[in-house]
């Protein structure tokens, strides 16, 4: 079938725009700026003649052999005792587990003598884990944040603040001065305020901390004139789900967040939840969902509402862009479809939720309705939608989860207490007040007027600084601790490596100050015997002990089903609903957080910074995202790219104002602004890391990005994060952006990416969706007599060079990867930057499409007018092709990882003057970077553009602030098995050959052929959706294999005949059209 | 040796046939002076008896875990059942045997092992240990008067001659000048103008072009091969071209007393007891020093003062007392031998544990002459993949290689690419892949 859909990139590309165009015809635009080097070294002064030249080039060379023959004197230092379970050069690995308040993941860490190296999740334990794939699924910030452990900025002891600012104190320093507060403090309000504490021995550290102190209100009756003293203990989520928790309070009695199952989700209704991205307990959701994407199984079907083009709406069957306003309109109108009485709904959203009500009506009990509101009466009415399903109880367990138990109210009385003089010692762990409340000014004038101010965090951060005392906590990585996200489901994290500063985990400080001199883990090893005696474990304590450190994970029992009769007030809750969707202006802002960053309090690490945003392809920025349609209105640059800087606007709500540059972002609803939270940290000069401030284009030292926070707003109890009426003015100046995605794709969009629908798909003809690349030839192949146009054969068959002995030779590694199960997000690149020691190159550089990224997620738009839908709506030919050029107000979207392709036929083998890459007959396309003269002429022939060239030597000054391989501590986090590479040298995927090469060891070594799934790459157990497998082609059994030679399986640009070792699976969306496309 | 009188050379062989012969005597004349036991096959069970059974705490003649058993059956005289003693120490203590008791609380109240013998066994234990005699060592024949100058090559004395030579054409020629310009002179005409030597030798090549444009050419061509050699071992410093790179290590630790074979007097451990990690991973590892004290604990003396005062290194470096650790530890800061370059990823395992190599391999025979330990082999890419070209894969018996074989079998082109490996009627590495750049290189 010929090509009917058009795909694009960004609006340049829809649009033909000719800087767009031109731009893009180089893939190095600019040449490295020789006379900058040259004017940095003052080279342009010296006077030096040929003579000379030649003089120090004689010199240089004898030099050089001269050094070389005196050979340098490397020490070597074994152990005095080496520890048993420790083999120089054999990594480690430890089961552990990843909490942070906003993330949850069982994982494994990798340590190469005695150094944390490497994040991934726990393939065999743990709520993240895919069972059908055995992969623990992880996203970008938890494999990340191996890297943060080696951040030089850390508190590295005690800190007190006196009058020069923070100075360094020692722990008894701490002790004695905690010890006189706590006494003064008596008879005032003792807060120590947290973000979700999942942990039982955390909970019993603050419950002895309170049995000193003598216990407070956990959560303070706003009622209550005089607050009560004694210790209390408030939860902060800083991303607030107050909305949802409550709303179950007050349906099912219960606060809690619900434990959903998005397998037996036949249907998903997601109303603005980003829940394969952010939202809730995402590391669950994302392999939970990807097992229902599978074409072969019976698959879901998901529809979004949102105003801002999310991941999960990216990846949504039908995507229905709303503003704000009427998001929770159009839960009323859900609610109307399904109590089937219309009361007080929006005539045009009961039509524009007509088809996803049909869907859950057809599937009572097998669907899912999610709402992103943090408004109490929103989550109210999907509590009664879900309960009129029949969802409790399949979908939706009540027994629910422990995390986000944050109390908005409670924080919000806590500042008041504290502005009043009430609270006499604060402790704050785990969360940033002073830079994510809403009132964070207030907070800051309260928190001077608290005696005595603890902060355990890890970084001198807004709020820490503003304490009168740090005690800083270790890195997840260096404690022990234990997490029970669910009932019965208990996990331990141990530490990887002893602490390298000074720290103490804050639980350990709470029990200090208790009295009791009991180190952590003891301190958790002891809460768990009590906690097994009580469930009267069959094992002796000391082997389950043993099984849990060694697994990570102890699932301790099974907690039945929860069930609860709704029992809320659906007038009142859309009352409030009603409410909430009042009073729209010009412009509405939705406040979201990215895949990267998330609520900000990574936004110190390096990987995240540089890692493109899913959808915007954006690095090093946040930004006003607006819909072409609006920016297009409002006169603002269009086409960004390297030379073409984004305009800057005012966006101002009240008195609150930020000025950030507009990215145009397809799919935003017309009217709708987003900006993404958390960043913009470290905007008074405070310590918060390696990356959050970084040098921008005019030689300053600023935050990365700008803080929205501020934006946000208590309403009716909880945060609220969207701003119903904001004006957005430019002004006048531009911003230069750094997007990956104007460079470095593809030639062009033929064969690229395939989709079809579910219909086209079932019917079965592969022909139809997948068909392969035909070649005319000379020759009678359909047999009927004559030579002509139809006799064609197979790109396949066609070879310009003799073929790679490579089938059933050896090995022959591969990669498959599921257009279907790919959600875009990006876990694979940073596990890929922490395995392969890849640079950071900092935001000028990704700007001048220098970034060094091995993987790179490729994001297509692609509009709904196909030559199908234009015949079928009656349209003429030209209305046609511009029906086609106009950006659709929601456009479907395709994630594309694309690393190198290990071509058989490798194009960039036959250009290379000096062999430098080379084919193995393990089907791998080789780098040797030792060889490599930089002549780049492999990466100007290859058409997927995965190659990488090596501008500078990153390890440099230059590159300090950005690239963790600068300093002795950022350099800990280099794998050893791969090589640092040099200036002037091209780099690329080397499909993790150093873990190939550890695997085919230990086969050998076994005396067995390697087992399919022995080897990982690091993308490939990166992503718990399965989207990414590896394995050996030539093994007849593989997974890899199978997906290969199933009918969805496609080679990207398969008419240039290169025979890449990584396949594509076809994506086949859940929608009712019958037609198949491709581009 | 030129220039030697011949009778020194004929003497100098026979010092050395001398000295030979007379270590071997006084090697026998020594074990025969040894103090001979009169019950000689007694002894001999004893000592079997004892270093089966005992030695691990006891030394006949020295304190270790336990006493000194040298004189135990005199100190047990009249104090208690020394049998009973030995067979089950725990159960003689609870006879409230005063002697035992002490003893006992002297040691630090390590209990000795229940022993199963008879009797007549401890006797002969007892009679070993009595009778003791410190064995005096195998020395090493050294040369105890070396005559100077052996082993020195005889490059000086050609220098020598060659100077002779010089001073003796620069003479001749002089003497030659100055016939000339008698000759000259006597026929009237103008004596040859006095020039420098770089003159001289213009005007001679001036006046001999062709002779001299020849050696000219040789001389270049001589000292671009040179460089060219040259080049080739800039940053090597193993094999046969080079002098081999062996730094001098804090603890001149000997390697071919270690693992050197048993029959030349050595102690023939087996590499992999120290460098443990050969097989496991991809650095063969520098030991621990708690691998040294598995021995040293109980070896605190070297076979010469030298030898003890490297021991006493290990000593302060694990923090051993003597009797106890003492929690201070110096790590001992060896000098790396071999070192690649970065960009070159070696492993072990891979060569020991698959490939079968014997150490000696790429190390040189490390357990014969190397006291101190050096880089054998160059090391070089050209040595690497000559051997990789060279051996053949070791598949016997390994199902990772019979999978690899049954895929060949599996097709034509398999077959096929399988007949040309098997043309040398071997599969080496490099047939494998083994020459590929990243199976070293990433």
């Amino acid at each position: 079938m010929s090509s009917t859909k058009r795909y694009w990139m960004d609006l340049g590309d829809l649009h033909q725009e000719p800087g767009t165009i031109k731009g893009r015809e180089n893939e190095f635009r600019q040449d490295l700026a020789i006379d900058q080097v040259i004017g940095e070294a003052s080279f342009g002064n010296a006077n030096t003649g040929r003579r000379d030249f030649l003089k120090f080039l004689g010199f240089g060379l004898g030099a050089a052999s001269l050094a070389a023959c005196e050979t340098p004197v490397i020490k070597s230092i074994p152990y005095v005792t080496k520890p048993e379970d420790l083999v120089p050069g054999v990594a480690n690995w430890y089961a552990s587990t990843f909490y942070d308040g906003e993330d949850y993941a069982s994982i494994l860490v990798k340590t190469r003598e005695g150094r944390p190296i490497h994040i991934k999740g726990n393939p065999q334990f743990g709520i993240n884990r895919n069972p059908a794939l055995a992969k623990g699924s992880v996203n970008a910030r938890i494999n990340s944040s191996i890297l943060s452990l080696y951040d030089n900025e850390r508190v590295k002891s005690p800190m007190m603040k006196g009058a020069e600012g923070m100075t360094a104190a020692t722990w008894a320093d701490a002790d004695k001065a905690v010890a006189a507060g706590l006494a003064a403090a008596a008879g005032k309000r003792i807060v120590i305020l947290t973000n979700t504490v999942i942990s039982p021995s955390t909970k019993a550290a603050i419950a002895a901390f309170q049995a000193k102190f003598g216990p407070g209100p956990a959560t303070v009756d706003p009622a209550a004139t005089a607050p009560a003293g004694g210790v209390g203990h408030i939860q902060y989520d800083t991303i607030s789900y107050s909305g949802v928790t409550n709303a179950n309070l007050t349906s099912f009695g219960k606060r809690v967040f619900p434990n959903y199952d998005l397998t037996k989700a036949d249907v998903i209704v997601s109303v603005d939840a980003d829940f394969l991205s952010n939202w809730g307990s995402s590391t669950e959701y994302t392999w939970q969902y990807a097992t229902r994407r599978n074409p072969d199984m019976p698959m879901n079907r998901h529809f979004q509402f949102e105003a801002r083009m999310s991941m999960s709406g990216a990846n949504a069957d039908v995507r229905v862009p709303l503003k704000p306003s009427e998001l929770p309109k159009a839960v009323i109108a859900l609610h109307a479809h399904i109590s089937g009485s219309g009361a007080g709904a929006d005539a045009a959203m009961m039509k524009a939720t007509e088809g996803a009500a049909k869907a859950l009506m057809a599937a009572k009990g097998r669907s899912l309705v999610l709402a992103g509101s943090n408004n109490e009466g929103v989550q109210v009415l999907v509590n009664s939608i879900n309960s009129m399903l029949g969802n409790y109880g399949s979908t939706i367990d009540l027994s629910g989860t422990a995390f986000k138990q944050g109390d908005d109210a409670a924080v919000a009385q806590l500042v008041k207490d504290m502005n009043a003089g009430a609270v006499g010692a604060l402790f704050i762990a785990g969360v940033n007040p002073a830079y994510t409340l809403p009132n964070a000014a207030e907070f800051k004038a309260g928190l001077a007027k608290v005696p005595l101010t603890v902060s355990f965090s890890d970084h001198a951060d807004e709020t820490a600084s503003l304490c009168k005392w740090i005690c800083p906590d270790s890195h997840a990585l260096e404690s022990w601790n234990d997490f029970s996200p669910k009932p019965g489901h208990y996990a331990l994290a141990q530490p990887a490596i002893r602490p390298l500063f000074s720290t103490r985990q804050w639980p350990e400080s709470l029990l200090a100050w208790s009295g009791s001199s009991t180190n952590y883990h003891d301190h958790v090893k002891a809460t768990w015997q009590t906690a097994m005696a009580a469930m009267a474990a069959s094992m002796p304590f000391e082997d389950t002990w043993n099984m849990a450190v060694h697994n990570g994970v102890l699932q301790a029992y099974t907690p039945t089903a929860e069930v609860a009769v709704f029992a809320g007030d659906v007038a009142a809750a859309t009352a409030a609903a009603q409410k909430a969707g009042t009073g729209g202006g010009e412009f509405e802002l939705a406040l979201y957080t990215t895949e990267a960053i998330g609520n900000g309090q990574h936004a110190n690490n390096p990987w995240l910074q540089e890692m493109p945003d899913p959808l915007t392809k954006i690095t090093w920025d946040n930004y006003v995202c607006m819909s072409p349609t609006d920016v297009e209105r409002l006169g603002l640059n269009m086409y960004l790219g390297e030379q073409a800087p984004a305009s800057m606007v005012s966006v101002k709500a009240g008195d609150r104002e930020v000025v950030l540059p507009v990215v145009p972002t397809p799919g935003q609803k017309t009217g709708t602004i987003a900006i993404a939270l958390g960043y913009g940290r470290g905007e008074n000069g405070e310590k918060v890391g390696r990356a959050a401030c970084v040098t921008d284009h005019n030689g300053d030292w600023k935050p990365v990005g700008r803080n929205a926070y501020p934006f946000t707003s208590l309403v009716n109890g909880t945060v609220s994060y969207d701003v119903l009426n904001v004006s957005v003015t430019a002004t006048g100046e531009t911003y230069p952006m750094a997007i990956t995605q104007t460079h470095l794709t593809d030639m062009d969009r033929h064969s690229v990416v395939k989709e079809t629908s579910i219909a086209t798909y079932k019917a079965g003809d592969k022909t139809v969706y997948n068909h392969p690349h035909m070649l005319g030839v000379h020759e009678d192949v359909n047999g009927d007599g004559v030579i002509n146009a139809q006799d064609k054969k197979p790109v396949a068959e066609f070879d310009l060079w003799e073929e790679h002995p490579v089938e059933n030779v050896g090995h022959r590694w591969g990669l498959s990867i599921d257009l279907n199960g790919c959600i875009g997000c990006g876990a694979c690149i940073t596990a890929c930057n922490s395995e392969n020691n890849i640079a950071v190159v900092g935001k000028d550089e990704v700007r001048r499409s220098r970034e060094m990224h091995w993987l790179r997620i490729d994001r297509y738009y692609s509009s709904a007018t196909t030559k199908e839908t234009a015949k079928k709506d009656g349209l003429g030919k030209i209305d046609m092709y511009l029906k086609m050029e106009v950006p659709e107000e929601s456009p479907t979207v395709m994630f594309m990882p694309v690393m190198c392709q290990h071509c058989n036929h490798a194009p960039c083998e036959t250009v290379c003057p000096v062999a430098a890459t080379t084919h193995s007959n393990e089907g791998l396309n080789q780098m040797a970077y030792n060889r490599c003269i930089g002549t780049r002429y492999c990466s100007n022939n290859c058409p997927y553009k995965v190659r990488r060239f090596n501008w500078f030597n990153y390890v440099s000054e230059k590159f300090g602030e950005v690239n963790p391989a600068w300093d002795d501590l950022g350099r800990m986090v280099l794998n050893p098995d791969g090589t640092v590479r040099g200036d002037g040298v091209i780099e690329k995927c080397s499909m993790c050959v150093q873990s190939i090469q550890a695997g085919k060891l230990a086969a050998k070594k076994a005396g067995t052929p390697v087992q399919d799934g022995a080897i990982e790459t690091a993308c490939s157990a990166a992503c718990g959706t399965g989207a990414i497998v590896f394995g050996d082609l030539n093994d007849k059994k593989s997974m890899v294999r199978g997906l290969s030679d199933s009918d969805r399986s496609y080679h990207m640009l398969e008419e240039v005949g290169v025979k890449p070792n990584v396949n594509y699976l076809v994506k086949v969306r859940n929608t009712e059209e019958a037609a198949a496309h491709h581009a | 040796m030129l220039g030697m009188p011949l009778v020194a050379r004929i003497s100098e062989r026979s010092t050395g046939l001398l000295h030979a012969t007379l270590a071997l005597v006084l090697f026998l004349f020594s074990a025969a002076a040894q103090a001979q036991p009169a019950d000689a096959a007694l002894y001999a069970q004893g000592e079997k008896l004892f270093k089966g059974n005992c030695a691990s705490c006891h030394k006949p003649d020295k304190d270790l875990t336990g006493p000194a058993l040298k004189g135990a059956r005199a100190r047990w005289e009249g104090k208690g059942d020394i049998y009973a003693w030995v067979k089950n120490s725990t159960a003689y203590l609870k006879t409230g045997n005063p002697y035992a008791n002490e003893l006992f609380a002297k040691w630090n109240k390590s209990v000795m092992t229940a022993q199963a013998l008879q009797d007549a066994e401890i006797d002969a234990v007892l009679y070993y240990t009595d009778n003791y005699a410190p064995p005096v060592g195998p020395k090493p024949p050294t040369d105890p008067n070396p005559e100077p100058g052996t082993s020195v090559s005889n490059w000086p004395w050609l220098v020598v001659i060659a100077l002779l030579l010089l001073i003796v054409g620069i003479s001749l020629s002089g003497v030659k000048r100055s016939l000339t310009n008698a000759v000259l002179e006597a026929e009237g005409k103008e004596p040859l103008p006095d020039m420098t030597t770089g003159q001289k030798i213009r005007n001679w090549a001036w006046h001999n072009k062709a002779f001299a444009s020849i050696i000219g050419l040789f001389i270049v061509v001589f000292l671009t091969l040179k460089a060219w050699d040259a080049a080739w071992v800039v940053g090597v410093y193993g094999g046969d071209e080079v002098e081999h790179y062996k730094p001098e290590q804090p603890i001149k630790f000997n390697h071919t007393l270690h693992a050197g074979k048993v029959d030349k007097g050595n102690l023939a451990i087996n590499c992999q007891y120290c460098h443990s990690s050969a097989e496991k991973s991809k650095h063969a590892g520098i030991p621990s020093t708690n691998v040294c004290m598995n021995c040293h604990q109980a070896v605190a003396e070297g076979r010469t003062p030298e030898g003890t005062k490297e021991i006493a290194k290990i000593y302060a470096a694990v923090g051993w007392d003597g009797k106890a650790y003492t929690g201070k530890p110096e790590p001992v800061k060896w000098v790396k031998v071999h070192n690649l370059p970065d960009h070159a990823y070696f492993n072990h395992a891979q060569h020991v544990a698959v490939g079968k190599l014997e150490c000696q391999e790429c190390h040189g025979p490390i357990d014969e002459k190397m006291d101190v330990a050096e880089q054998w082999a160059p090391l070089t890419m050209g040595w690497c993949i000559k051997c990789h070209a060279e051996k053949d894969v070791k598949m016997a018996g390994n199902g990772y290689y019979d999978e690899i074989m049954a895929r060949l079998e599996e097709t034509d082109m398999g077959h096929q690419e399988l007949k040309k490996y098997l043309e040398d009627e071997k599969i080496s590495v490099k047939e494998l892949g083994g020459w590929e750049c990243s199976k070293c290189h990433y």
